[in-house]
C-alpha cells in the first residue's frame, strides 16, 4: 500500500485511470478494519448482519467521498475525513434498524402523549438532606410543564429519557436533525433560566451530585 | 419474604433510574449556552476536535464549543466515540 498525504489522496482520486483504482483499494484496505471497529460497539462482531453492514457501508462511503472530494478542506488527515464520513452512514444505518419498529406516535401533533404533562417517575420518598434536591425537581417538573410547548416537551422526552436517537426524531417528524436540536436547545434555555430564576442553579445542583 | 425482596429490589432500581434521570437533566441544563454550535458546525470540525484529543493539544475556544456540544448532543456524542475508536489504532 502506498503512503499517501492528503494531497496525494486527492490527487489520486481525482485522476482517472489506474492511479485512482489503486487509490480507492487502499483508501478500502484502510476503511474496512477501522470500521469493524466502529460498528462492533454498537454490534456484535458475530450478528449475522455485521459483515454485509461493514460491506454496504463502506461502499457508500467510498462512493460518497468520490462525489464529496471537493468538499475536503485538508485541516485534518483525509483518512480520518472518510471515517467520519463512514461513521455518519453506519450509525445513522444502526439507528434506523434499532428504533424503525418503535411507535413515536406521542411526537406527531396533537397527539394524546405529546400533550400530556411530564413528571418524574415515581419515586420513593428522598433523604431529608436532599430537600434542596427535591426541590429543584418538583420546579424542574413544573417547568417542563409550563415553560414548554407540547412539541418541546415531546421531542425532549424521546430524546432525553426515552433516548431515541435526534436523527430518528428528525425522521419521524420529516425534518432535520438541526432543527430538532435546536428545539432541544430552545428548551434547554428556557428550563435553565426558570431553574436560575428559582434560585436553583443547574452547575450548583450538579455539584451536588459530585 | 421473596415477594419483599423483589419490592424492594424494585423500589430501590426505580428510585435510582429517577435519581439518574433528574441528574441526566441537570447535567445538560448546566451544560447549556445561550450560544451553541449546530450538529452540522460539529460535523464538520469532528475530524480536526477527534485528533487534537488524540495529540492532547490544548483545546482552544472553537474546540471548546465542540466539547460543549458533545455533552449535550447525544447523537454527536456517539459518533464522536465511534470515531475515536476507528481513529486510535490507526
Amino acid at each position: 500500500m502506498m503512503n499517501r498525504d492528503n494531497a496525494a489522496w486527492v490527487n489520486d482520486l481525482k485522476d482517472v485511470g489506474p492511479n485512482r483504482e489503486a487509490a480507492l483499494d487502499d483508501l478500502d484496505a484502510e476503511l474496512k478494519p477501522a470500521l469493524r471497529r466502529g460498528i462492533s460497539r454498537w454490534l456484535s462482531t458475530s450478528h449475522p448482519e455485521f459483515d454485509d453492514l461493514v460491506k454496504d457501508v463502506g461502499q457508500e462511503t467510498l462512493m460518497r467521498v468520490l462525489k464529496q472530494l471537493d468538499t475536503f478542506e485538508g485541516k485534518g488527515q483525509f483518512t480520518n475525513w472518510v471515517y467520519k464520513i463512514a461513521v455518519r452512514l453506519a450509525l445513522n444505518e444502526l439507528r434506523r434498524r434499532k428504533w424503525r419498529n418503535v411507535s413515536l406516535d406521542y411526537l406527531q401533533e396533537n397527539s394524546e402523549e405529546g400533550g400530556a404533562s411530564f413528571q418524574f417517575p415515581a419515586a420513593d420518598p428522598l433523604p431529608e438532606t436532599n430537600m434542596q434536591r427535591r426541590q429543584a425537581m418538583a420546579e424542574l417538573q413544573r417547568a417542563i410543564n409550563e415553560e414548554l410547548t407540547s412539541r418541546q416537551r415531546a421531542v425532549m422526552l424521546a430524546v432525553i429519557i426515552q433516548g431515541v436517537p435526534m436523527e430518528e426524531v428528525a425522521r419521524k417528524l420529516g425534518s432535520n436533525r438541526n432543527a430538532v436540536y435546536k428545539m432541544l436547545h430552545d428548551a434547554r434555555r428556557r428550563l435553565k433560566t426558570r431553574l436560575e430564576e428559582a434560585g436553583l442553579s443547574p452547575s450548583e445542583l450538579l455539584a451536588m451530585f459530585e | 419474604m421473596k415477594r419483599i425482596i423483589g419490592w424492594l429490589k424494585n423500589l430501590f432500581s426505580s428510585s435510582k433510574r429517577h435519581e439518574s434521570l433528574f441528574g441526566k437533566m441537570i447535567y445538560m441544563l448546566a451544560s447549556t449556552r445561550e450560544e451553541e454550535l449546530n450538529c452540522a458546525q460539529v460535523y464538520a470540525l469532528l475530524e480536526q476536535f477527534s485528533e487534537a484529543v488524540l495529540r492532547h493539544e490544548p483545546l482552544t475556544d472553537l474546540m471548546m464549543s465542540i466539547e460543549q456540544h458533545l455533552n449535550v448532543c447525544p447523537d454527536c456524542r456517539e459518533e464522536y466515540e465511534t470515531l475515536l475508536a476507528m481513529m486510535k489504532a490507526a
